[in-house]
Parts: structure tokens; sequence; C-alpha cells
């Protein structure tokens, strides 16, 4: 048995960082802030927590942006990010196996899919937000292509792009549901409404969650510089959010 | 072979308290796990002693309401026993077991074992033990709040719905620490990959590298899915969405599959590592390779991720099925004892023939063998759909999984911190007090779990809070008495125990008795290469291994 050993790379210092303990912090005033909010129906405390949440997660976030100059090593990222975006797919299959479960069972018992009390539902507005979000992730392609080559100015046109593209999704998603909200088609109405609103709306955060990672690269880049694995990050993000509602689209809209 | 010998390793200064608490560094994440899941355990703890004070005898003792912070006694004594089941099991599996084993023992363990530097993503690693602890911060507002959580740990539909308990806060408490745990899974999945010391394969990894990684990859397939479900709950309850609740068309028994979807596989997240702990600890003081390596990890670990998820709808025998279904899933369950059968064989032939020395850490190790043995084999009849029938609301079921869940894997978690305790300290924490504490520990639990088996087969229920002698009649009623009274004495043993383990270590940690590198004799890199104790960084050289270096290799 041998063991070979040589001498460098000494790390006689305690690493150590507040940004984590600022985001899970930011995590902790989040869900106070839902239960304040609906559990005990405390307005004030609950926008308290809610307020205390947004400088807690920025800080956070600005703080963890600064530090990641440290070299990193491709391979690692690559893997923790497909790893991390594999759990994702997996609470999504946890949420349409809820989706086909009511799906069949009440095909089963009715014999009619949607049930009553369904609206006629907007076959357009999907295919707009779909071609949204498919043009966003190629708008941010471009970002990436611009980043690689050093282009400052086209890399942050391209992703203010995707950024109101992100938006105008967000929108048409709140456009949609005050419709449905008012033709009488809310969360409890039946079985359809059900999943229908937990799965797009899941879907949205999931998109919200992209555009703040697409803000951190614009701000932190229009302010000094941005790490490469944080623009790749929030591009592998943003195109598994985009596969994503494809299955959303094509199960909730069009089966 | 050029062992460095730092016996007297350079003093690394300490950063002060905000390099402690803000830490990044995977040995010192590990202790804040560490900390933070005992803390979990001593409260959760504190609410089983209060479980048993109520159950001592039939009627009300009323004392459980102090238990659970209701001064007032506001609640009922029905509602605060509720209360206290909640937190117990909660905090137990989500706030001890499985951060104590995949939080504390792998961030000090993993990057040691493999001769790395740290994690993959040191301030993800520190992300997740911050979640973790605001997660438990969630949990413990349940002493303080109005409309205290009462859902057990399983949180089922509809009456989690229907309740005037806080719901909300279980559904978060799940979200943080599930969060937490995708997170370490992708932090430690990915470091057992690419950050092994050069040189070191699949099959030189400490068992216990292993339990992780196949715990881990079991947690993040599932989890998510846990995530899931509770999101529903969360829905279903504060937006008005009805996929659990049958009078909007919703289906309580999807939560159940949903829940147990995650929750049977999560016995294993916490089993494996136990197991890989028990591994280790045996293999070093029998001074024995481990028998059968491949077989224990690949049919075994490897066996135990497939199998995993095939088995969860034995939690639902009796929640309603169809007969084929019942037999489909007797046997995928009865199938798991392939898997836990290798590992099982192999942890017995490595102590075969070997020398073994016994102190605290290999006491609580060989503890484990006992406590494996006859919990899984009560889990037999449960696996076993018609006797399930019978069983399954009774506490039989609560001590078998007390037996493999709360006993085995606890005292894996306190083997663990005993045999690593020089590593971390360079002090010890085995003397006369910590071999007290164990005997205490042993009778202890033993007194408590054992007359839940015989009053769960004659029929007592689990979960209730009381038994009423007109309901079960009177000779019955007095019987169970008899043992309800053997138990709750048992947990106040236990409960001393504890204590006393606890107090041990606090005390050999700034005042034990000083040890040598190397006490046990080990192979494994923490012990011959680390620095000592282990240091910032780790080890003083890069490391790398021979083909024919493995950890266990104490014939040469």
């Amino acid at each position: 048995m041998s063991i070979h050993a040589d001498t460098h790379g000494h790390a006689h210092h305690w690493e150590w960082s507040w940004a984590p303990a600022a985001i899970s912090a930011a995590a902790l005033c989040f869900t106070l802030a839902f239960t304040l909010f609906f559990v005990y129906e405390a307005q004030l405390p609950a926008i308290v927590c809610a307020g205390l949440m947004v400088p807690l997660a920025l800080a956070g976030i600005a703080k963890w942006m600064s530090e990641m100059g440290q070299p990193t090593v491709p391979a690692f990222n690559s893997l923790g990010l497909a790893l991390f975006i594999f759990g994702e797919i997996l609470i999504f299959l946890g949420l349409f196996a809820a989706y086909w479960t009511l799906r069949i069972s009440t095909s089963m018992d009715a014999g009619a899919w949607p049930p009553a009390g369904t609206p006629e539902l907007n076959h357009v507005l999907p295919l707009i937000m779909t071609a949204i979000l498919v043009t966003s992730s190629m708008t941010y392609h471009q970002a990436e292509k611009c980043f690689e080559e050093g282009g400052k100015g086209g890399f942050l046109f391209w992703v203010l792009v995707s950024i109101v593209l992100g938006v105008a999704f967000v929108f048409c998603t709140g456009y949609e549901y005050t419709h449905l909200w008012h033709e009488g088609f809310k969360p409890g109405t039946n079985q359809f409404s059900t999943p229908f609103y937990a799965l797009t709306g899941f879907h949205a955060t999931h998109v919200v969650v992209g555009l703040v990672t697409f803000l951190a690269v614009l701000v932190g880049s229009i302010i000094g510089s941005v790490h490469k694995s944080l623009v790749k990050l929030a591009g592998v993000y943003w195109h598994f959010v985009d596969i994503v509602w494809f299955f959303v689209a094509s199960q909730v809209y069009f089966w | 072979m050029t062992t460095a010998t730092y016996d007297h390793a350079p003093a690394h200064s300490g950063g002060g308290i905000g390099a402690w608490i803000f830490t990044t560094d995977h040995k010192r994440v590990g202790i804040l796990y560490l900390i933070g899941s005992m803390a979990a355990f001593i409260v959760a703890g504190l609410m089983a002693i209060g479980i048993r004070i109520e159950q001592f005898a039939p009627g009300e003792s009323g004392l459980i309401q102090y238990f659970v912070g209701d001064i007032g006694k506001r609640m009922t004594t029905g509602d605060a026993y509720n209360t206290a089941l909640y937190f117990h099991g909660a905090a137990m599996i989500l706030g001890f077991l499985i951060p104590g084993l995949t939080g504390f023992a792998a961030n000090y363990l993993v990057p040691t074992m493999i001769g790395a530097k740290d994690v993959a993503f040191p301030r993800i690693n520190a992300l997740s033990v911050w979640l973790f602890y605001c997660g438990i911060i969630l949990a413990l507002l349940t002493f303080v709040i109005p409309d205290k959580p009462d859902v057990m740990w399983t949180g089922y539909p509809p009456y989690s719905i229907k309740t005037a308990g806080n719901t909300a806060l279980y559904v978060f408490t799940v979200h943080l620490i599930g969060f937490s745990s995708i997170l370490g899974a992708v932090n430690f999945i990915t470091t057992i990959i690419y950050m092994r010391a050069p040189g070191m394969g699949w099959n030189q990894l400490n068992m216990f590298v292993w339990s992780i990684l196949t715990g881990l990859t079991i947690q993040l397939i599932f989890v998510p899915v846990l995530a899931a479900a509770v999101t529903l709950l969360l829905l279903d309850k504060y937006v008005g969405t009805g996929f659990f609740d049958s009078a909007r068309g919703g289906d309580p028994l999807l939560y159940e599959n949903l829940f147990w979807f995650y929750s049977h596989p999560a016995v294993y997240v916490i089993f494996l590592p136990a197991m890989g702990l028990v591994y280790d600890i045996v293999a070093t003081m029998a001074k024995k390779n481990i028998f059968n390596y491949k077989a224990a990890v690949y049919g075994g670990m490897c066996g135990l991720v497939v199998i995993s998820g095939e088995v969860w709808v034995h939690h639902l025998y009796v929640a309603g099925m169809p007969n084929w279904l019942r037999i489909g899933m007797t046997m995928t369950t009865l199938m798991i004892s392939l898997p836990v059968g290798l590992m099982v064989l192999s942890l017995w032939g490595t102590l075969y023939k070997g020398a073994i020395t016994y102190n605290v850490a290999m006491m609580y190790a060989g503890l484990c063998f006992v406590l494996l043995l006859f919990g899984g084999l009560t889990g037999i009849p449960l696996a076993v759909a018609s006797m399930t029938v019978h069983f399954a609301r009774t506490s039989f079921v609560h001590a078998h999984f007390h037996f493999i869940m709360a006993l085995f894997a606890a005292y894996a978690v306190f083997a663990s911190v005993y045999f690593w305790f020089p590593a971390m300290t360079g002090r010890t924490a085995d003397n006369a007090v910590s071999k007290l504490a164990f005997w205490l520990n042993v009778i202890g639990t033993q007194l408590t779990f054992w007359p839940l088996f015989i009053i769960g087969v004659d029929g007592m229920p689990r979960r209730y809070w009381d038994y009423s002698p007109e309901v079960v009649g009177a000779v019955r009623s007095e019987n169970w008495t008899f043992y309800h009274h053997l138990s709750t004495y048992g947990a106040a043993i236990t409960a001393a125990g504890i204590f006393l383990m606890i107090v041990g270590w606090v005390y050999s940690a700034f005042a034990g008795a000083h040890v040598g590198r190397n006490p046990w004799g080990s192979k494994s890199l923490e012990w011959t290469h680390a620095s000592y104790p282990i240091g910032p960084g780790n080890f003083p050289e890069e490391v790398a291994v021979s083909a024919d270096w493995t950890p266990y290799n104490y014939a040469k």
C-alpha cells in the first residue's frame, strides 16, 4: 500500500459567509408572512415579515454573487444543476400525478370531462404564451453568446429582452386568471379548476424565480461583473421552465 | 507509505464567533447540524415523555398540556396530546434523524473519508444548514402560537384540511427542511462523484460514503414528491382547491399515496447512512475487511434504492385497495428483505472471527445489530397484508418502527459521535459516565418498547391518548395499564441515559481526556491522513491512494 503525498494547497483558515444565512432568513420570513396572512389574518405583521424578506434576500444574493470569484470546477456546476433540475422534474411529476388521478377518477365516475362549471378556455392565449416563452429562451441564448464573446452591451440588451418577455408571460397568466375568476372559475370550483390553478400557478412561480435570477444577472453585470456559472445556471433553469411549459400547456389546455 | 504524523497540528485560528455561525466549512456545518438536530431530539424527546405520562394510566393526567406549552390549559387533553404527537414525530424524523445522519455525519465524514478538502458547493452547504435551522425554528413556534398544529407527522387529509390547527406551519417546516435536503443531496452526490482522492475507485470507498450516495439518491428522487404533496395540502386548506377533499371531487387517498411514495423511502434515507456508520465502526473495531463488500454495496445498498420506490402502498393496506394489489404489494415489500439481508449478512460476517475492541462506540454499534434483528423480524408480519389489517392500528406498529427508525438509527448516530469524537476534538468521550449512559439507554428503551409489542397484539390502539375500561373491559384495561406503567418507567430511564450522554459529550468536548491520533487504529483517510483534530482544509498534504488501498485493509 502506498499513498503519495505532495505539498501544496493548504488552507489554514476557516471559510465563512453570511450570504446563505441571509437567504435562509428571507425564506423563513416568507413562510411567516404566508402563515400570518392566511392563518391568523394578521395583515400588518404579515406585511412586516414580507418587508423584511426583500432586503434580506437582496443582500444575501448580492453578497453571494460578489463571492463567486473563486474558481469553480465547471463539471461540478453541470452535475449539480442537472441533479437539482432532476429534483424539480419530480415535483412537477407529483403535481401531474395528482392531476391525472383527479382527471381519470372524475371521468370514470361522471363520464364527462371537463366537469360541469368549466367555462370555455381560451386556446389562443396559451399559444401566444408558448411563443413568448420559446422566444425568451432564444433571446437568452443570444445573451449567453454575447457573454462568451465579451460584448457587454449586447449581453445586457438580450437579457433585458428576455426579462421583458418573461414578465409578459406572467402578465398573460394574470390576465387569464382574472378573466376565469370573473366567470366564476375559482380554485375550488370543480375537479378541473383545482389542478388547473395548481399546475399553471406552480409553473408561473417557477417563471418568477427564473426572472429573479435574470434580474440578478442583469443588475450584477451593470454594477460590476457577473460570474460565468451564474449566467449559465440562469439559462439552463430558464430552458427547463420553458420545457415544463410544453407539458403543462399540452396537458391542461389541449387534452 | 508516507503517513503524515501531525499529532500537534498547527494551531488554526478559530476566526471568531462569526466564522462558526456563518461557516461554510463542511466540518463546522456538520457540527451545526449536530447541535440543531440534538436540540430537536431533546424537545421531541420531552414530547415523548409527555406522551408516556399521559398513557401511564387510563383517564386524564392533565400534564400533557404543560408539555406543549399550553400553561393555561385552554386545550383539551386530547388536543394537547395530538400536538405532542405532531411535534414528536415531525421533529424526530425531519429534525433529528435525517439531519443527524445526512447532515451531521455526512458533512463531517464524507469529504474527509474521500480525501477532499471540502464539499463541491460549500456555500450551498451552509444554505442547507441554515434552511434546516429555519425549519427547526418554524417547528418550535408550535409551542408559542395559538391553533397549534395537530396533524402528526403525516398530515393526512381530510383532518389536516378541516382542523383548526395550523397546518401551514407543518407544510412550511417540510418545505424548508425538504429544500435543505435536496440541496444537500445535490451537494454530496456531486462531491462523491467528482472529489474522490486521485486513484480512489468505486470499490475503495468507505461503506458510509456509499450509504450516503445511495441514501441521498433516494432523497433526491422522493423528497420533491413530498414537497408537491404538502404544497397541494396547503392549497387545499388556504386557497380552496379540492385535491384531497372528496366533497369537491378530490381524493384523500391521493395524498396518502403521494405522502408514502416519499415517506416509505425516507425510512431508507435514515436506514442506509445508519447502516454505513455501523459498518465503518464495526470494521475498525473488529479489524476486519468488510465481508462481501461488493454484494453489500451493489446488491444491498443500490438494490435498496431500486426497490425502495415500489413498496409504499403497504401503508395503505387498510385504507382500501383491491386484493390483487395487496398481494402484489406484499410481494414487493417482502422483497426488501433481499437487499437488507445481504447487508445484515455482510455486517455479521465482518464481525466473524474479528479481534473485537469493546468501547462505547462498539457497544452502541453492537446494540444496533440486535435492534436491527428484532426490528426487522417484527416488520415481516407487517409486510403481509393479511396480518397488517389486524396490526396496522395498534401499538405493535408503533413499537416496530421505533425499533428500526428510532432506536437503530439514533444509536448509530450516537455511536458515530463517540467513534469520531477524537477526530473532531482531539479528546475522547469514552469514559465511565458514557458507559453508564449506554446501559441506561439499553435498559430504558427495551423497557419502553417491548410492552408496546405485547399490548399491541392484544389490541391497544396506537395514537390514542386514552383507553377506557368501559370500552375495552376492566381486565384488559388493567393488563394494559401494567404494561403502560413499564413503558413509562422505561422512558424515564431512557431520559436519564440521554441526559447523561449529552452532558458527557459537552463535558468531553471541552475537558475530556486527550488521546493521540487514530486511537482506534483505523485505516480510513480521516484518521490516517487528515490533520488531527481535523482542521481547515482537512489534509496537510494532498492525498492520493494506490489501487490496492482500501479503508479496511486490516489483513495486510
